[in-house]
Protein backbone atom coordinates (compact mmCIF):
# COMPACT_ATOMS: atom_id res chain seq x y z
CA UNK A 1 0.00 0.00 0.00
CA UNK A 2 2.67 2.35 -1.05
CA UNK A 3 2.42 5.82 -3.35
CA UNK A 4 4.24 5.01 -6.26
CA UNK A 5 7.05 7.52 -5.92
CA UNK A 6 6.85 9.55 -9.53
CA UNK A 7 9.82 8.62 -11.97
CA UNK A 8 13.02 11.18 -11.83
CA UNK A 9 11.58 12.91 -8.98
CA UNK A 10 13.91 15.84 -9.12
CA UNK A 11 13.61 16.35 -12.42
CA UNK A 12 9.69 16.78 -12.44
CA UNK A 13 10.61 19.23 -9.28
CA UNK A 14 12.95 21.43 -11.65
CA UNK A 15 10.31 21.24 -14.50
CA UNK A 16 7.53 22.10 -12.07
CA UNK A 17 9.69 24.91 -10.78
CA UNK A 18 10.54 26.60 -14.12
CA UNK A 19 6.46 25.97 -15.36
CA UNK A 20 5.77 28.08 -12.23
CA UNK A 21 8.01 30.69 -13.48
CA UNK A 22 6.55 30.90 -16.95
CA UNK A 23 3.18 31.07 -15.82
CA UNK A 24 4.39 33.92 -13.36
CA UNK A 25 5.39 35.67 -16.19
CA UNK A 26 2.28 35.11 -17.93
CA UNK A 27 0.13 36.56 -14.77
CA UNK A 28 2.35 39.27 -14.87
CA UNK A 29 1.43 40.39 -17.86
CA UNK A 30 -2.25 39.91 -17.77
CA UNK A 31 -1.84 42.28 -15.11
CA UNK A 32 -0.22 44.69 -16.67
CA UNK A 33 -2.43 44.42 -19.79
CA UNK A 34 -5.52 44.65 -17.70
CA UNK A 35 -4.18 47.83 -15.61
CA UNK A 36 -3.37 49.50 -19.05
CA UNK A 37 -6.76 48.31 -20.21
CA UNK A 38 -8.78 49.84 -17.78
CA UNK A 39 -6.96 53.14 -17.33
CA UNK A 40 -10.25 54.46 -19.23
CA UNK A 41 -12.34 52.75 -16.29
CA UNK A 42 -10.71 54.52 -13.92
CA UNK A 43 -10.64 57.85 -15.75
CA UNK A 44 -14.36 58.24 -16.08
CA UNK A 45 -15.81 56.17 -12.54
CA UNK A 46 -12.84 56.63 -10.06
CA UNK A 47 -12.16 59.64 -10.87
CA UNK A 48 -12.31 60.31 -6.56
CA UNK A 49 -10.59 57.82 -6.09
CA UNK A 50 -7.89 58.95 -8.64
CA UNK A 51 -7.97 62.79 -6.72
CA UNK A 52 -7.02 61.25 -3.46
CA UNK A 53 -4.13 58.97 -4.67
CA UNK A 54 -2.73 62.21 -6.68
CA UNK A 55 -3.01 64.25 -3.65
CA UNK A 56 -1.26 61.27 -1.18
CA UNK A 57 1.73 60.27 -3.75
CA UNK A 58 2.27 63.89 -3.90
CA UNK A 59 2.79 64.79 -0.28
CA UNK A 60 3.13 61.44 1.17
CA UNK A 61 1.54 59.08 3.90
CA UNK A 62 2.16 58.56 7.59
CA UNK A 63 6.05 59.48 8.95
CA UNK A 64 6.82 60.17 5.27
CA UNK A 65 4.67 63.02 5.12
CA UNK A 66 6.65 64.30 8.21
CA UNK A 67 9.89 64.34 6.60
CA UNK A 68 8.21 66.43 4.13
CA UNK A 69 7.15 63.82 1.25
CA UNK A 70 7.45 62.63 -2.03
CA UNK A 71 8.35 66.02 -3.17
CA UNK A 72 10.83 66.97 -0.54
CA UNK A 73 12.58 63.13 -0.53
CA UNK A 74 13.10 63.51 -4.38
CA UNK A 75 14.24 66.88 -4.39
CA UNK A 76 17.19 66.18 -1.83
CA UNK A 77 17.97 63.08 -3.61
CA UNK A 78 18.43 65.08 -7.08
CA UNK A 79 19.91 67.78 -5.07
CA UNK A 80 23.23 64.95 -3.75
CA UNK A 81 23.51 63.66 -7.34
CA UNK A 82 23.57 67.50 -8.50
CA UNK A 83 26.65 68.13 -6.25
CA UNK A 84 28.22 65.27 -7.17
CA UNK A 85 28.15 66.16 -10.54
CA UNK A 86 29.94 68.84 -9.55
CA UNK A 87 32.31 67.79 -7.13
CA UNK A 88 33.68 65.09 -9.38
CA UNK A 89 33.20 67.60 -12.79
CA UNK A 90 35.00 70.23 -10.98
CA UNK A 91 37.72 68.44 -9.45
CA UNK A 92 38.32 65.85 -12.93
CA UNK A 93 38.28 68.92 -15.34
CA UNK A 94 40.61 71.91 -12.88
CA UNK A 95 43.02 68.64 -12.94
CA UNK A 96 43.38 69.37 -16.78
CA UNK A 97 43.21 73.55 -15.87
CA UNK A 98 39.51 73.43 -17.38
CA UNK A 99 37.50 73.86 -14.18
CA UNK A 100 35.26 76.35 -16.16
CA UNK A 101 33.45 73.41 -17.67
CA UNK A 102 32.06 72.34 -14.63
CA UNK A 103 28.50 74.22 -15.95
CA UNK A 104 29.10 71.69 -19.20
CA UNK A 105 29.34 69.04 -16.81
CA UNK A 106 26.02 69.83 -15.02
CA UNK A 107 23.98 70.80 -18.43
CA UNK A 108 25.25 67.64 -19.91
CA UNK A 109 25.51 64.80 -17.39
CA UNK A 110 22.54 65.84 -15.21
CA UNK A 111 20.05 66.10 -17.79
CA UNK A 112 21.51 62.57 -19.39
CA UNK A 113 22.45 60.66 -16.93
CA UNK A 114 21.66 61.73 -13.34
CA UNK A 115 18.32 63.43 -13.23
CA UNK A 116 16.89 60.13 -14.64
CA UNK A 117 18.53 57.65 -12.98
CA UNK A 118 18.01 59.32 -9.38
CA UNK A 119 14.48 60.34 -9.89
CA UNK A 120 14.05 56.49 -11.30
CA UNK A 121 15.93 55.46 -7.90
CA UNK A 122 13.54 57.97 -5.65
CA UNK A 123 10.04 57.30 -7.85
CA UNK A 124 10.74 53.44 -6.98
CA UNK A 125 11.48 54.02 -3.23
CA UNK A 126 8.71 56.57 -2.52
CA UNK A 127 5.48 56.02 -4.66
CA UNK A 128 6.40 52.74 -6.09
CA UNK A 129 6.91 51.31 -2.68
CA UNK A 130 4.37 53.00 -0.97
CA UNK A 131 1.54 51.91 -3.37
CA UNK A 132 3.55 47.89 -2.38
CA UNK A 133 2.92 48.52 0.86
CA UNK A 134 -0.59 49.72 0.86
CA UNK A 135 -1.79 46.72 -1.86
CA UNK A 136 -0.20 44.37 0.19
CA UNK A 137 -1.64 45.17 2.88
CA UNK A 138 -4.99 45.33 1.34
CA UNK A 139 -4.76 42.16 0.49
CA UNK A 140 -3.65 40.00 3.61
CA UNK A 141 -6.40 41.87 5.31
CA UNK A 142 -8.77 40.51 2.39
CA UNK A 143 -9.92 44.21 1.91
CA UNK A 144 -9.39 43.38 -2.05
CA UNK A 145 -11.67 40.83 -1.76
CA UNK A 146 -14.18 42.54 0.10
CA UNK A 147 -14.15 44.80 -2.55
CA UNK A 148 -14.82 42.51 -5.47
CA UNK A 149 -17.63 41.27 -2.97
CA UNK A 150 -18.83 44.72 -3.01
CA UNK A 151 -18.99 44.66 -7.11
CA UNK A 152 -16.14 46.90 -7.40
CA UNK A 153 -13.58 45.92 -9.97
CA UNK A 154 -10.47 45.72 -8.23
CA UNK A 155 -7.90 46.14 -10.89
CA UNK A 156 -9.25 49.72 -12.42
CA UNK A 157 -10.14 50.39 -8.66
CA UNK A 158 -6.52 50.12 -7.50
CA UNK A 159 -4.38 49.46 -10.05
CA UNK A 160 -5.40 51.97 -12.84
CA UNK A 161 -5.97 54.65 -10.33
CA UNK A 162 -2.05 54.11 -8.88
CA UNK A 163 -1.07 53.87 -12.43
CA UNK A 164 -2.54 57.03 -13.73
CA UNK A 165 -1.72 59.22 -10.27
CA UNK A 166 1.67 58.01 -11.32
CA UNK A 167 2.13 59.17 -14.41
CA UNK A 168 0.46 62.59 -13.47
CA UNK A 169 2.52 63.24 -10.37
CA UNK A 170 5.59 62.59 -12.07
CA UNK A 171 5.56 65.33 -14.15
CA UNK A 172 5.78 68.44 -11.58
CA UNK A 173 7.93 65.81 -9.81
CA UNK A 174 10.64 65.53 -12.46
CA UNK A 175 10.26 69.14 -12.84
CA UNK A 176 11.61 69.35 -9.26
CA UNK A 177 13.90 67.28 -9.65
CA UNK A 178 15.60 68.32 -12.42
CA UNK A 179 15.25 72.43 -10.66
CA UNK A 180 16.89 70.65 -7.33
CA UNK A 181 19.89 69.06 -9.45
CA UNK A 182 20.86 72.09 -11.35
CA UNK A 183 20.88 74.44 -8.55
CA UNK A 184 22.71 72.46 -6.50
CA UNK A 185 25.58 72.07 -8.88
CA UNK A 186 25.84 75.65 -9.60
CA UNK A 187 25.66 76.55 -6.00
CA UNK A 188 28.20 73.79 -5.41
CA UNK A 189 30.45 75.26 -7.82
CA UNK A 190 29.94 78.43 -7.62
CA UNK A 191 29.28 79.46 -3.72
CA UNK A 192 31.68 75.79 -2.29
CA UNK A 193 34.46 76.04 -5.37
CA UNK A 194 33.99 80.15 -5.94
CA UNK A 195 33.85 79.94 -9.68
CA UNK A 196 32.47 83.25 -10.94
CA UNK A 197 28.94 82.76 -11.64
CA UNK A 198 29.15 83.97 -14.88
CA UNK A 199 31.47 81.61 -16.24
CA UNK A 200 29.45 78.70 -14.79
CA UNK A 201 26.48 79.85 -16.22
CA UNK A 202 27.68 80.91 -19.62
CA UNK A 203 29.14 77.35 -20.34
CA UNK A 204 25.53 75.69 -18.30
CA UNK A 205 23.37 78.01 -21.10
CA UNK A 206 25.23 77.21 -24.35
CA UNK A 207 25.44 73.24 -23.70
CA UNK A 208 21.99 73.04 -21.96
CA UNK A 209 19.72 71.49 -24.85
CA UNK A 210 16.29 71.70 -24.83
CA UNK A 211 15.63 68.49 -27.15
CA UNK A 212 17.55 66.32 -24.71
CA UNK A 213 15.33 67.68 -21.88
CA UNK A 214 12.79 66.86 -23.15
CA UNK A 215 13.66 62.91 -23.94
CA UNK A 216 14.93 63.33 -20.64
CA UNK A 217 11.22 64.07 -19.28
CA UNK A 218 9.58 61.24 -21.64
CA UNK A 219 12.03 59.04 -20.12
CA UNK A 220 11.06 59.73 -16.75
CA UNK A 221 7.45 59.06 -17.96
CA UNK A 222 7.84 56.21 -19.34
CA UNK A 223 9.78 55.04 -16.03
CA UNK A 224 6.80 56.15 -13.84
CA UNK A 225 5.03 53.92 -15.59
CA UNK A 226 6.79 50.74 -15.78
CA UNK A 227 7.48 50.90 -11.73
CA UNK A 228 3.88 51.80 -11.19
CA UNK A 229 3.23 48.56 -12.94
CA UNK A 230 5.48 46.33 -11.28
CA UNK A 231 4.48 47.77 -7.71
CA UNK A 232 1.38 47.16 -7.85
CA UNK A 233 1.59 43.76 -9.27
CA UNK A 234 3.48 42.70 -6.24
CA UNK A 235 1.57 44.41 -3.79
CA UNK A 236 -1.50 42.84 -5.74
CA UNK A 237 -0.36 39.55 -5.39
CA UNK A 238 1.05 39.80 -1.87
CA UNK A 239 0.89 36.46 0.29
CA UNK A 240 1.87 35.41 3.38
CA UNK A 241 1.19 37.46 6.40
CA UNK A 242 2.63 40.27 7.86
CA UNK A 243 6.48 39.05 6.59
CA UNK A 244 4.74 38.66 3.22
CA UNK A 245 4.03 42.29 2.71
CA UNK A 246 7.21 43.25 3.63
CA UNK A 247 8.89 40.34 1.26
CA UNK A 248 6.76 41.78 -1.88
CA UNK A 249 8.23 45.47 -1.19
CA UNK A 250 11.28 44.32 -1.86
CA UNK A 251 10.63 42.14 -4.56
CA UNK A 252 9.13 44.80 -6.13
CA UNK A 253 11.86 47.22 -5.14
CA UNK A 254 14.49 45.14 -6.91
CA UNK A 255 12.64 44.29 -9.90
CA UNK A 256 11.97 47.66 -10.77
CA UNK A 257 14.61 48.92 -9.86
CA UNK A 258 16.62 46.48 -12.74
CA UNK A 259 13.48 47.70 -15.27
CA UNK A 260 14.13 51.10 -14.94
CA UNK A 261 17.81 50.99 -15.61
CA UNK A 262 17.75 48.26 -18.42
CA UNK A 263 14.68 51.14 -20.09
CA UNK A 264 17.06 53.76 -19.24
CA UNK A 265 19.49 52.29 -21.53
CA UNK A 266 17.25 51.63 -24.13
CA UNK A 267 14.92 54.81 -24.40
CA UNK A 268 18.63 56.51 -24.01
CA UNK A 269 19.62 54.55 -27.13
CA UNK A 270 17.13 55.47 -28.67
CA UNK A 271 16.61 58.82 -27.99
CA UNK A 272 20.08 60.05 -28.70
CA UNK A 273 21.40 57.24 -31.29
CA UNK A 274 24.63 56.09 -32.37
CA UNK A 275 25.59 59.84 -32.95
CA UNK A 276 24.71 61.26 -29.47
CA UNK A 277 22.79 64.00 -30.91
CA UNK A 278 25.52 66.21 -29.21
CA UNK A 279 27.26 69.49 -30.91
CA UNK A 280 30.60 70.25 -29.33
CA UNK A 281 29.67 74.15 -30.82
CA UNK A 282 26.46 74.37 -29.12
CA UNK B 1 -0.52 69.73 21.62
CA UNK B 2 -1.25 67.52 18.76
CA UNK B 3 1.40 69.89 17.04
CA UNK B 4 3.60 69.66 18.77
CA UNK B 5 3.80 65.60 19.41
CA UNK B 6 3.63 65.49 15.95
CA UNK B 7 6.49 67.83 15.17
CA UNK B 8 8.54 65.94 17.60
CA UNK B 9 7.95 62.98 16.27
CA UNK B 10 10.66 63.15 13.76
CA UNK B 11 13.40 63.90 16.72
CA UNK B 12 12.25 60.80 18.89
CA UNK B 13 12.68 58.46 15.41
CA UNK B 14 16.12 59.97 14.85
CA UNK B 15 17.33 59.79 18.83
CA UNK B 16 15.52 56.16 18.79
CA UNK B 17 17.83 55.64 15.85
CA UNK B 18 21.32 56.64 17.17
CA UNK B 19 20.53 54.73 20.62
CA UNK B 20 19.84 51.36 18.89
CA UNK B 21 23.35 52.73 17.04
CA UNK B 22 25.11 53.25 20.06
CA UNK B 23 23.88 49.81 21.56
CA UNK B 24 25.05 47.66 18.73
CA UNK B 25 28.19 49.28 18.35
CA UNK B 26 28.65 48.64 22.51
CA UNK B 27 27.24 44.91 21.87
CA UNK B 28 30.20 44.06 19.20
CA UNK B 29 32.25 42.84 20.97
CA UNK B 30 30.28 41.05 23.69
CA UNK B 31 30.19 37.44 23.47
CA UNK B 32 28.95 34.77 23.00
CA UNK B 33 29.03 36.36 19.30
CA UNK B 34 25.68 35.09 17.21
CA UNK B 35 28.05 33.87 14.68
CA UNK B 36 25.53 31.21 13.32
CA UNK B 37 23.10 34.25 12.78
CA UNK B 38 26.03 36.37 11.26
CA UNK B 39 26.58 33.67 8.37
CA UNK B 40 22.69 32.99 7.80
CA UNK B 41 22.27 36.47 7.29
CA UNK B 42 25.52 37.40 5.29
CA UNK B 43 24.76 34.45 3.40
CA UNK B 44 21.13 35.46 2.84
CA UNK B 45 21.32 38.86 2.05
CA UNK B 46 24.21 38.00 -0.98
CA UNK B 47 22.05 35.41 -2.24
CA UNK B 48 19.51 37.37 -2.78
CA UNK B 49 21.60 40.54 -4.00
CA UNK B 50 23.54 38.78 -6.61
CA UNK B 51 21.56 38.71 -10.17
CA UNK B 52 20.12 42.04 -8.72
CA UNK B 53 23.18 43.62 -8.45
CA UNK B 54 24.46 41.78 -11.96
CA UNK B 55 21.06 42.95 -13.58
CA UNK B 56 22.09 46.67 -12.41
CA UNK B 57 25.35 47.07 -12.57
CA UNK B 58 25.07 46.05 -16.38
CA UNK B 59 22.40 49.05 -17.70
CA UNK B 60 24.06 51.33 -15.37
CA UNK B 61 27.60 51.09 -16.77
CA UNK B 62 26.24 50.55 -20.14
CA UNK B 63 24.64 54.05 -19.59
CA UNK B 64 27.51 55.55 -18.23
CA UNK B 65 30.20 54.41 -21.25
CA UNK B 66 27.56 55.39 -23.72
CA UNK B 67 27.54 59.05 -22.61
CA UNK B 68 30.62 59.66 -21.87
CA UNK B 69 31.69 58.27 -25.07
CA UNK B 70 29.25 60.49 -27.26
CA UNK B 71 31.58 63.31 -25.39
CA UNK B 72 35.14 61.18 -26.16
CA UNK B 73 34.28 60.71 -29.92
CA UNK B 74 33.53 63.86 -30.45
CA UNK B 75 36.74 65.03 -28.93
CA UNK B 76 38.25 62.08 -31.44
CA UNK B 77 39.72 60.21 -28.09
CA UNK B 78 37.49 57.42 -28.11
CA UNK B 79 40.53 55.50 -26.97
CA UNK B 80 40.27 57.07 -23.60
CA UNK B 81 36.97 55.14 -22.93
CA UNK B 82 38.39 52.37 -20.34
CA UNK B 83 39.32 55.35 -18.30
CA UNK B 84 36.30 56.86 -17.85
CA UNK B 85 34.82 53.46 -17.43
CA UNK B 86 37.03 52.58 -14.65
CA UNK B 87 36.50 56.02 -13.18
CA UNK B 88 32.73 55.82 -13.07
CA UNK B 89 32.62 52.09 -12.50
CA UNK B 90 34.79 52.13 -9.41
CA UNK B 91 33.86 55.33 -7.47
CA UNK B 92 30.57 55.82 -8.24
CA UNK B 93 28.06 53.04 -9.99
CA UNK B 94 29.94 50.09 -7.94
CA UNK B 95 29.05 51.57 -4.19
CA UNK B 96 25.49 52.99 -5.55
CA UNK B 97 24.30 49.86 -7.51
CA UNK B 98 25.70 47.65 -4.71
CA UNK B 99 23.56 49.73 -2.00
CA UNK B 100 20.47 49.87 -4.04
CA UNK B 101 20.32 46.47 -4.03
CA UNK B 102 21.58 45.79 -0.46
CA UNK B 103 18.82 48.39 0.57
CA UNK B 104 16.26 47.33 -1.61
CA UNK B 105 16.65 43.55 -1.81
CA UNK B 106 18.42 42.98 1.87
CA UNK B 107 17.33 45.41 3.92
CA UNK B 108 13.34 45.25 2.77
CA UNK B 109 13.97 41.60 3.80
CA UNK B 110 15.54 41.99 7.14
CA UNK B 111 13.10 44.84 8.49
CA UNK B 112 9.81 42.38 7.03
CA UNK B 113 11.49 39.67 9.36
CA UNK B 114 12.28 41.53 11.94
CA UNK B 115 9.14 43.63 12.33
CA UNK B 116 6.93 40.36 11.68
CA UNK B 117 8.40 39.06 14.71
CA UNK B 118 7.79 42.69 16.54
CA UNK B 119 4.80 42.15 16.04
CA UNK B 120 4.10 38.96 17.26
CA UNK B 121 5.49 39.74 20.23
CA UNK B 122 8.82 37.38 19.52
CA UNK B 123 11.36 40.06 20.34
CA UNK B 124 9.67 40.50 24.28
CA UNK B 125 9.25 36.59 24.49
CA UNK B 126 13.36 36.67 24.07
CA UNK B 127 13.33 40.12 26.27
CA UNK B 128 11.23 37.74 28.89
CA UNK B 129 13.93 34.87 28.63
CA UNK B 130 16.50 36.99 29.59
CA UNK B 131 18.44 37.53 25.23
CA UNK B 132 19.28 40.88 24.31
CA UNK B 133 17.45 41.09 20.74
CA UNK B 134 19.53 43.52 19.83
CA UNK B 135 22.87 41.68 20.80
CA UNK B 136 21.01 38.06 19.55
CA UNK B 137 19.43 39.97 16.45
CA UNK B 138 20.44 43.36 15.37
CA UNK B 139 24.38 42.82 15.64
CA UNK B 140 24.76 39.78 13.71
CA UNK B 141 22.31 41.67 10.59
CA UNK B 142 23.77 45.06 10.99
CA UNK B 143 27.46 43.60 10.50
CA UNK B 144 26.31 40.79 7.76
CA UNK B 145 24.74 43.69 5.65
CA UNK B 146 27.96 45.71 5.95
CA UNK B 147 30.40 42.61 4.88
CA UNK B 148 27.73 41.62 2.08
CA UNK B 149 27.92 45.03 0.65
CA UNK B 150 31.88 45.17 0.54
CA UNK B 151 31.87 41.79 -1.05
CA UNK B 152 29.22 42.66 -3.59
CA UNK B 153 30.61 45.98 -4.43
CA UNK B 154 33.80 44.08 -5.67
CA UNK B 155 31.60 41.72 -8.18
CA UNK B 156 29.38 45.24 -9.16
CA UNK B 157 32.69 46.41 -9.98
CA UNK B 158 34.07 43.28 -11.75
CA UNK B 159 30.49 43.18 -13.70
CA UNK B 160 30.99 46.85 -14.75
CA UNK B 161 34.16 46.71 -16.01
CA UNK B 162 33.17 43.38 -17.87
CA UNK B 163 30.11 45.15 -19.16
CA UNK B 164 31.81 48.48 -20.31
CA UNK B 165 34.28 46.43 -21.83
CA UNK B 166 31.98 44.45 -24.15
CA UNK B 167 29.82 47.87 -24.50
CA UNK B 168 32.92 49.49 -25.82
CA UNK B 169 34.43 47.24 -27.68
CA UNK B 170 31.59 45.26 -29.83
CA UNK B 171 29.08 48.51 -30.07
CA UNK B 172 31.26 51.33 -29.93
CA UNK B 173 33.80 49.71 -31.65
CA UNK B 174 36.62 50.65 -29.57
CA UNK B 175 40.29 49.00 -29.79
CA UNK B 176 40.48 46.26 -26.82
CA UNK B 177 43.87 47.14 -25.84
CA UNK B 178 43.20 50.61 -25.55
CA UNK B 179 40.11 50.19 -23.58
CA UNK B 180 42.34 48.17 -20.84
CA UNK B 181 45.21 50.35 -21.16
CA UNK B 182 42.87 53.05 -19.98
CA UNK B 183 41.72 51.98 -17.48
CA UNK B 184 44.35 52.99 -15.06
CA UNK B 185 45.27 56.07 -15.77
CA UNK B 186 42.73 57.77 -13.41
CA UNK B 187 41.91 54.87 -11.11
CA UNK B 188 44.44 53.26 -8.88
CA UNK B 189 44.35 51.54 -5.57
CA UNK B 190 43.71 54.61 -3.44
CA UNK B 191 39.91 55.18 -5.80
CA UNK B 192 39.77 51.45 -4.84
CA UNK B 193 40.17 51.54 -1.26
CA UNK B 194 37.77 54.72 -1.03
CA UNK B 195 34.89 52.66 -2.99
CA UNK B 196 35.12 49.79 -0.88
CA UNK B 197 35.01 52.04 2.44
CA UNK B 198 31.75 53.57 0.67
CA UNK B 199 30.27 50.14 0.39
CA UNK B 200 30.95 49.14 3.68
CA UNK B 201 29.54 52.82 4.97
CA UNK B 202 26.43 51.98 2.66
CA UNK B 203 25.91 48.64 4.27
CA UNK B 204 26.63 49.62 7.79
CA UNK B 205 23.57 52.28 7.69
CA UNK B 206 21.35 49.92 5.67
CA UNK B 207 21.60 47.86 8.05
CA UNK B 208 21.14 50.24 11.07
CA UNK B 209 18.22 51.67 9.26
CA UNK B 210 16.08 48.26 8.30
CA UNK B 211 16.80 47.00 12.04
CA UNK B 212 15.37 49.95 13.93
CA UNK B 213 12.77 50.41 11.27
CA UNK B 214 11.97 46.28 12.35
CA UNK B 215 12.35 46.70 15.97
CA UNK B 216 10.13 49.59 15.98
CA UNK B 217 7.07 48.43 13.94
CA UNK B 218 3.84 49.15 14.95
CA UNK B 219 -0.05 47.86 13.96
CA UNK B 220 -0.23 44.83 12.21
CA UNK B 221 0.45 44.04 8.24
CA UNK B 222 -0.15 47.41 7.12
CA UNK B 223 2.64 48.67 9.77
CA UNK B 224 5.21 46.42 8.57
CA UNK B 225 4.56 47.44 4.91
CA UNK B 226 4.79 50.76 5.64
CA UNK B 227 7.97 50.02 7.81
CA UNK B 228 9.87 48.13 4.96
CA UNK B 229 8.84 51.24 2.54
CA UNK B 230 10.10 53.72 5.12
CA UNK B 231 13.57 51.45 5.19
CA UNK B 232 13.85 52.17 1.56
CA UNK B 233 13.20 55.53 1.62
CA UNK B 234 15.38 56.44 4.28
CA UNK B 235 18.37 53.91 3.41
CA UNK B 236 18.27 55.79 -0.52
CA UNK B 237 18.31 59.06 1.20
CA UNK B 238 21.09 58.06 3.98
CA UNK B 239 23.13 56.35 0.89
CA UNK B 240 23.24 59.38 -1.12
CA UNK B 241 23.62 61.89 1.89
CA UNK B 242 26.49 59.53 2.46
CA UNK B 243 27.87 59.58 -1.16
CA UNK B 244 28.25 63.03 -1.49
CA UNK B 245 30.14 63.43 1.43
CA UNK B 246 32.55 60.48 0.87
CA UNK B 247 33.08 61.73 -2.98
CA UNK B 248 34.73 65.10 -1.25
CA UNK B 249 36.09 63.17 1.02
CA UNK B 250 38.09 60.94 -1.35
CA UNK B 251 38.90 63.20 -4.10
CA UNK B 252 40.49 65.09 -1.59
CA UNK B 253 42.36 62.19 -0.44
CA UNK B 254 43.30 60.49 -3.98
CA UNK B 255 43.98 63.69 -5.96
Amino acid sequence: MTVAAPRLPRLVIKAKGWAAGWNRLGTQAQFYAKTVASTGDALLNYRTELLRLIAQMGLGTGALAVVGGTVVIVAFLTVTTGALAAVIGYNQFADIGVEALTGFASAYFNVRLAAPLTAGIALAATIGAGATAQLGAMRINEEIDALEVMGIRSIPYLASTRLVAGVIVVVPLYCVAVLAAFVSARLCTTVVYGQSSGVYDHYFNTFLSPTSLIWSFLLAVSMAIVIMLVHTYYGYTATGGPAGVGEAVGRAVRTSLVSAGVLTVFVSLAAYGQSGNFNLSG
Amino acid sequence: MNLLTTASRPTIALGGFFALAWEVLLLIPRRPFAWREFFVQAWFVARVSLLPTLMLAMPYTVLVVFTFNILLVEFGAADFCGTTAAFATVTQVGPIVTVLVVAGAGATAMCADLGARTIREELDALRVMGLNPVHALVVPRVLAATLAAVLLSSWVITVGLVGGFFFSVFVQHVTPGAYVAGMTVLTGVPDLLVALVKAALFGLAAGLIACYKGISVKGGPAGVGNAVNETVVYTFMALFAINIIATAVGVKITL
